[in-house]
Parts: structure tokens; C-alpha cells; sequence
């Protein structure tokens, strides 16, 4: 009797505290666990970093139709560049690891031209002397639309999840976001990925 | 508690007083005190005796209670100082201001209370101990609410309420009448076996129900605060007159998301400033003091939607696509043209400036324009809203843009940004620029400042205002709110209500059928039960058609 009054008591106490344990894992675990999402199926990285990235094919997501108003003042749509691969670009004047990568993105445009590869920016939150300034200091002479208010930056969230600026696609021949880096690029980042979405590397 | 001991008292378990349970104790001594007296000494056996005692003390009440009180405590420092999520430049001007004690609370995680581990430990021991507290007791609850009342005491004359009376009816004819009265009255009923005759009844369970509520609402709370932190965010963008922004991640100057938010997860809503317009008091003690702020923006739920317009107001925020968007600061934002030593202008922006501490809107602010040519150009900006010369000085005598001026330092060199190392729009980092003015420079809306040594021009040309905005998506809220009512309902229920018994017997006798009736309140906090009591008794004696005297005392004995 008095061992079986005792293993009750402690029962009801062992119950709940199982319980109780049990959810503050499980609530650990998925909160660990939302931290490392984003290693989905067919990614694969380049270059050991995780903020350059390939897609597989059946992993691509396509890029919306978007028009917009170049530095120069004229309309772009970018239905103009079906059937081509295309690097886009997001950068702002004001963002320093854009001016990091600019020299890069400068070469490799002239690098890629006669593969039949265009390069397109998209100058975010920005005003058109500054961002012109930006083009002529760096040499850069593919082209940019201007989306200050971030609105064609929007568009393509349903594409790539885009968290920063800069942040650099690759749309492959079908239109669809084929490689992406998040952040400051460099030339053998993007070369790699180009190399890979051109098919010139296997 | 009472049930626990009640329980113990009847399994003939000795209880050990505190203090004494050191060596010849025994494991029986931890069964003394489970929620409430948190007295229990340590167990003399193994780990899972230390374990059941930790988890005993966790979880009861006085627990709770200091933990609870350590949460406000440690909240406190959070109100009294500046926080890095909500005014990262108070932090900065705290460290500027208190050298030797800014890096110590700095240290201690007092610059940001609310994620420091010491907040976190606390909270996350809260929670446990009010689940591992309230589990239970619902359970405990639930069983009680659904209870009998007990067996008819033997003597019902020694109850605080009772009252006798003779009846010419048999003892169950009776006892029959007596429960057909109480099932009209609403209590619930407990029949004796076939061979006595006694009727016990309560009433007051949603007394239980009450206290159910309350403890399960309890819960429904703490889960919807996690539902707000793991679901929820909570971001802020500063949007000048005539720009539009769109919510996306980029586009957010600061966002915190909660754990189980995605990049994706933001609703596709844009924002267009049409217009600002803020009034101050101009006379009286409280001059400048701010008498209205009004935000007319224009916004699309989702992209291809019409455009709508909504009047932002200080408390009354917009609401579109579960988010909710606050109206939170607003300051001037001084458009600038600068053209560079070759001619060619290369920077033509409104640049917001951020309000300083002086008062009246005294604003500071940077422009940095790196794509000047040879050399890049900084400056190092004050716009006063209501400028008046004091002794060579410039102090701004009113917020609002009465004679608005520009005074500022110009710089030339290296702004340090080609390297990629990320640096803020408010500050100038001056290491590898030459100072190009002696003095500070007074610009007039329209004014041009030519550059020593012909490298270029600033112009003035005129000044826009700029809000800032929170943007908070918090799906705990609403039932944070519902279950928050739902326990002040059960509260008051819990309060209000009485749990009281009444029981009846009959016994036959030489002169007819002798009827006793028992009353006892469990609660009677607030009195009222000798009235409701009486009154039964009457109703009870009446259907018996009583012949003998009623007789009525008011406490047993």
C-alpha cells in the first residue's frame, strides 16, 4: 500500500513532466530545424559556399515578364530576351558590396557577349544620376532598369527568394532562374555557374 | 491540494513536517506539498527522486509566481534604457555619453533585454513550470467538474445550515418530493441506495467549469504568444514624400522574422507616400509640441489590384493582408544635386536625415556621392526646419519647415566603400577623406555651394518629409486577445459562483416521518447562502406539508 501510494504520486507528477519534455524537444527540434531549411531538393552549391547556388532542371522556377524604364530613359521588356541566357542583376549605387562586385560583373559581361549571353541590372533604390555615375565609374555597359520602389524586385520573389541587395540570377534559355547568388558575387562564382548554365562545363 | 492531502490521509501515509526529512524520512516525505507549499525536502534517493522533487518546485505555484516577478523585473531596464531593436542610435548616443558603464550593461545584454540568454531563461522557465502547473490541475479540474456530490452526512444537524421538520408522508415519498424540489432548483442529484433514504445535491459547478476555463484559456495564451514568435514579424521602412516601396525582403530596412517565417512568406502589398503633413502647436507653454500627424499614402493588396487610399494616422494604422502598418516617425529628408569636377551630375536624391535629440528637428545627415569624378565626395549635413542665427550658430526655433537652411562640412577622398564592407547611410567614415571647407557651409533652399579647387558643386534644391513605418504581422494576437477574455470570464465565474450542498433525510418515527435538511457553501466568500438556504427549506417543508414546527439553526449545535 505504501509503495503503491507513492509510485501513484510520482506517476502524476512523471506524466505531465514527459509531457511537458517531450513538447520543449519537439518545439527545440523544428525551431532548429527552420533555422537549416533551405537545402531543398536539386540545389547544389558552388565553390563550398552556400550563396551561389545551382538549380536542377526540374527545380526552376520562371522569371515573370517585366517591363520597365532604363538609367537612359527608355522601356525594356524583358520578353526581349527569351531564348537567351541572361544574367540579372540587383544592385543600388548607394550598396557597397555591389560596388564590390562590379568590377567582375563588368568583365564577365564583355567575357559572355559573344556566347550570346546578355547581362540586365536591376538598380534598386536609387536615383538615375547616381546610378549613372555608378555604370560609367565601372564600365559597365549592359543595361539597367530602374526599380525604386522595389516593385520588379517583388516580381520576382515568386522566382528566387531575393533577401538583400545585391543579389545575382541566371535565367536559362526557357526563363527560368537556373542559378543565383546571394550577395557580393565574384568572377569565379559566376563564372562557374555561367560555364554550367551556357553548357561549356559538364 | 486539499484532495492531494485528503488522499495521503487516507492511505495512512505519514506526513513528514519540513525539516526532518534529512535521514530516517524516508520516500514517503515527498509526497507532502505538491503545488503551494513547495516545502518538500530534497528526496534521500536517486536521480529520478531528484528529478521528480526539481520538477515539484518548478512547477508550483510560488514558482511561478517569482518567475513572473523576475520577468518584470528584468523588463524593467528594458523600458529604462534604449534597446538596439527599437533605437539603435539611443544606444550609440548611451555609449557615447557613458564610456565606463555603457560596455559593462552593454555586457550584460541590457542594450537588448528581450533576446538577451538571461530574458530567455526566465521566460522559457516560466513557460514550463505554468504548463507543467496547469496540465495537471485541468485534468484535476475536468474530474471534478463532472463529480457527484457525496454520500448525506449522518448528522445533518451539525452542518452550518439546517433544518428539521415532521412529515405525515413515508420516509421515500419523502425523500422523492425533496429531490423533485432540488432538481427544479437546479442541483445536481445523488440518490441513496435502495435502503436508506437521503438525497444529496450540489449546485455551483460552473464554479469548476469556470476555473476549467480560466486554466485552459491560460494555456491558450502562452501557445499564442509562440504562435506570434514562431509565425510572426515584425519590420520597418522610412518611405520619403512621392516614393513607393514594396513589401519584400530588400526592400525592408529592418526585419526580424520569427522562426518559422520564410522569405517568401511577406504579403505582396505596395505603398505609395503621396503626402505628409504634420501641425504643431504655435502658441502656449507647449510651442512645437506636435498637435497632428497625417500620412496620405496610396497602396495595392497585391500586385494588378486598384490602388486605394488610406489616411495614416499616429494609432490608426492600415491594415491590408493580415499585416498591419503603423505610422511611427517622420523627419526631412533635404534633396541634394551634386555635380562632380568634370560637370556631370552624379547624385540628385532627397536624403533622409535623421531627427537629433535637441529638439525642434534639428536633423543630421550624410550624402555621399562615390561616383564623383576624380575623387569621391562626402558630406557632413545639419537641416534645420526653422533656422534663426544665435551667436554665429544655427538653432532651429520650430519643427515645422518655417525658413529652412543646410549647413554642412564637405569632404573629398576615399568614402571606403569599394571594399564591400557594408556601412550606414547616416554616417561618414572621414579616414581617407580631406576636409575641403574650413568652416561649416549655410545653404538656402535653391543655393549652390561651389567646391574649393574646382571640384564640383552642391545645390540645395529644396526639401521632401519622410515617415517611418512598422509593418507587423502577428497571428497570435487575436487569440491571444480571445483567450485573454475567456479567462477573465472564467475568473469572475470562479469568483461568483458558490459551490454549495444540501442534503435531506428522512427517518420514520412515533409521529410520522421526521425530515432533516443539511446546508453547507464549500465558498461562501461573499455570504448569501443562509438566505438561498432558508428559503429551500421553506420550499422543502411546504411540499412535504410539514406538521410539525419548523425549526431552523443557523450553525450546528
Amino acid at each position: 500500500m505504501f509503495r503503491g501510494t507513492v509510485s501513484r504520486a510520482k506517476r502524476r507528477v512523471l506524466i505531465p513532466a514527459a509531457l511537458a519534455v517531450t513538447a520543449l524537444v519537439v518545439a527545440v527540434v523544428l525551431v532548429a530545424g527552420a533555422g537549416g531549411g533551405g537545402a531543398a531538393g536539386g540545389v547544389s552549391y558552388v565553390g563550398g559556399s552556400t550563396s551561389a547556388v545551382l538549380y536542377a532542371a526540374g527545380h526552376r522556377h520562371p522569371v515573370p515578364d517585366f517591363t520597365g524604364t532604363t538609367l537612359t530613359g527608355s522601356r525594356l521588356s524583358f520578353a526581349a530576351y527569351r531564348g537567351r541566357v541572361v544574367v540579372v542583376n540587383f544592385w543600388g549605387s548607394w550598396c557597397t558590396p555591389c560596388r564590390a562586385e562590379a568590377p567582375a560583373l563588368a568583365v564577365l559581361s564583355a567575357k559572355y557577349q559573344p556566347s550570346g549571353v546578355r547581362f540586365l541590372g536591376v538598380d534598386v533604390n536609387d536615383d538615375p544620376a547616381s546610378a549613372g555615375a555608378f555604370a560609367r565609374g565601372f564600365g559597365i555597359r549592359y543595361p539597367s532598369v530602374s526599380d525604386p520602389g522595389y516593385v520588379i524586385t517583388q516580381d520576382f520573389s515568386s522566382a528566387v527568394p531575393i533577401s538583400g541587395t545585391p543579389t545575382t540570377l541566371v535565367v536559362d534559355r526557357s526563363g527560368r532562374v537556373a542559378g543565383a547568388v546571394f550577395g557580393s558575387t565574384t568572377y569565379s562564382e559566376l563564372n562557374a555557374i555561367l560555364m554550367r548554365v551556357t553548357g561549356k562545363a559538364a | 491540494m486539499t484532495d492531494v492531502r485528503a488522499e495521503e490521509a487516507a492511505a495512512g501515509l505519514d506526513i513528514v513536517p519540513s525539516g526532518a526529512g534529512s535521514g530516517g524520512a524516508g520516500a514517503g516525505s515527498d509526497g507532502a506539498g505538491s503545488d503551494g507549499t513547495g516545502k518538500s525536502a530534497p528526496p534521500s534517493f536517486g536521480i529520478s527522486g531528484w528529478l521528480t522533487w526539481g520538477w515539484r518546485q518548478l512547477t508550483s505555484m510560488r514558482t511561478a509566481l517569482v518567475l513572473l516577478f523576475l520577468l518584470a523585473l528584468g523588463s524593467v531596464p528594458g523600458s529604462m534604457l534604449p534597446q538596439e531593436g527599437a533605437d539603435p542610435a539611443g544606444v550609440q548616443q548611451y555609449f557615447t555619453s557613458h564610456p565606463a558603464l555603457a560596455p559593462l550593461l552593454n555586457h550584460l545584454g541590457l542594450f537588448n533585454v528581450f533576446a538577451a540568454p538571461w530574458f530567455a531563461a526566465i521566460y522559457l522557465l516560466l513557460f514550463t513550470s505554468l504548463v507543467g502547473c496547469v496540465v495537471p490541475r485541468t485534468f484535476r479540474l475536468a474530474g471534478s467538474a463532472r463529480s457527484l456530490p457525496p454520500r448525506a452526512p449522518r448528522f445533518l444537524s451539525r452542518l452550518p445550515h439546517s433544518a428539521g421538520y415532521s412529515t405525515a408522508l413515508p420516509p421515500d415519498e419523502a425523500i422523492e418530493a425533496a429531490a423533485g424540489v432540488l432538481a427544479r432548483r437546479g442541483f445536481r442529484l445523488r440518490r441513496a441506495p435502495a435502503a436508506e433514504t437521503w438525497v444529496s445535491a450540489e449546485r455551483g459547478y460552473l464554479r469548476e467549469a469556470g476555473n476549467l476555463l480560466f486554466h485552459l484559456a491560460l494555456l491558450g495564451v502562452l501557445v499564442s504568444i509562440a504562435l506570434g514568435g514562431l509565425f510572426g514579424y515584425k519590420a520597418d521602412k522610412l518611405l520619403v514624400a512621392g516614393q513607393t516601396f514594396a513589401d519584400t525582403r530588400s526592400a525592408l530596412d529592418e526585419f526580424h522574422p520569427g522562426r518559422l517565417v520564410g522569405g517568401g512568406d511577406l504579403p505582396p502589398f505596395t505603398i505609395t507616400l503621396n503626402q505628409f503633413a504634420a501641425s504643431y502647436l504655435e502658441s502656449g507653454p507647449d510651442r512645437g509640441q506636435p498637435s497632428f500627424f497625417d500620412a496620405r499614402i496610396s497602396y495595392t493588396a497585391s500586385p494588378g489590384d486598384p490602388a486605394r487610399s488610406y489616411d495614416l494616422e499616429i494609432n490608426r494604422p492600415l491594415s491590408v493582408d493580415s499585416t498591419k502598418v503603423y505610422l511611427i516617425g517622420h523627419g526631412y529628408a533635404p534633396v541634394f544635386r551634386v555635380t562632380d569636377a568634370r560637370g556631370q551630375v552624379v547624385y540628385n536624391a532627397a536624403t533622409p536625415f535623421i531627427p537629433g535629440s535637441t529638439g525642434n528637428f534639428l536633423s543630421e545627415g550624410v550624402v555621399k556621392v562615390p561616383g564623383a569624378q576624380p575623387q569621391q565626395l562626402g558630406f557632413l549635413c545639419v537641416f534645420v526646419p526653422t533656422a534663426v542665427d544665435v551667436g554665429g550658430t544655427l538653432e532651429s526655433v520650430f519643427p515645422a519647415a518655417g525658413n529652412p537652411a543646410v549647413s554642412l562640412i564637405a569632404y573629398a577622398g576615399d568614402l571606403g566603400m569599394n571594399s564591400g564592407v557594408p556601412q550606414s547611410v547616416y554616417q561618414l567614415d572621414t579616414a581617407g577623406m580631406r576636409r575641403l571647407t574650413t568652416g561649416t557651409e549655410l545653404l538656402q533652399p535653391g543655393q549652390t555651394l561651389r567646391l574649393p579647387g574646382g571640384r564640383g558643386t552642391i545645390a540645395f534644391t529644396g526639401y521632401r518629409q519622410w515617415v517611418s513605418l512598422q509593418i507587423t504581422h502577428d497571428p497570435g494576437q487575436l487569440p491571444a486577445l480571445a483567450c485573454g477574455i475567456a479567462a477573465l470570464a472564467g475568473l469572475l465565474l470562479s469568483f461568483m459562483v458558490r459551490r454549495r450542498r444540501v442534503f435531506v433525510r428522512a427517518r420514520a418515527g412515533e409521529r410520522g416521518t421526521t425530515v432533516q435538511v443539511g446546508g453547507l457553501a464549500r465558498t461562501d466568500a461573499s455570504g448569501g447562502f443562509e438566505d438561498e438556504f432558508a428559503s429551500l427549506a421553506n420550499e422543502l417543508a411546504a411540499a412535504h406539508h410539514s406538521t410539525g414546527p419548523a425549526r431552523q439553526s443557523e450553525t450546528g449545535e
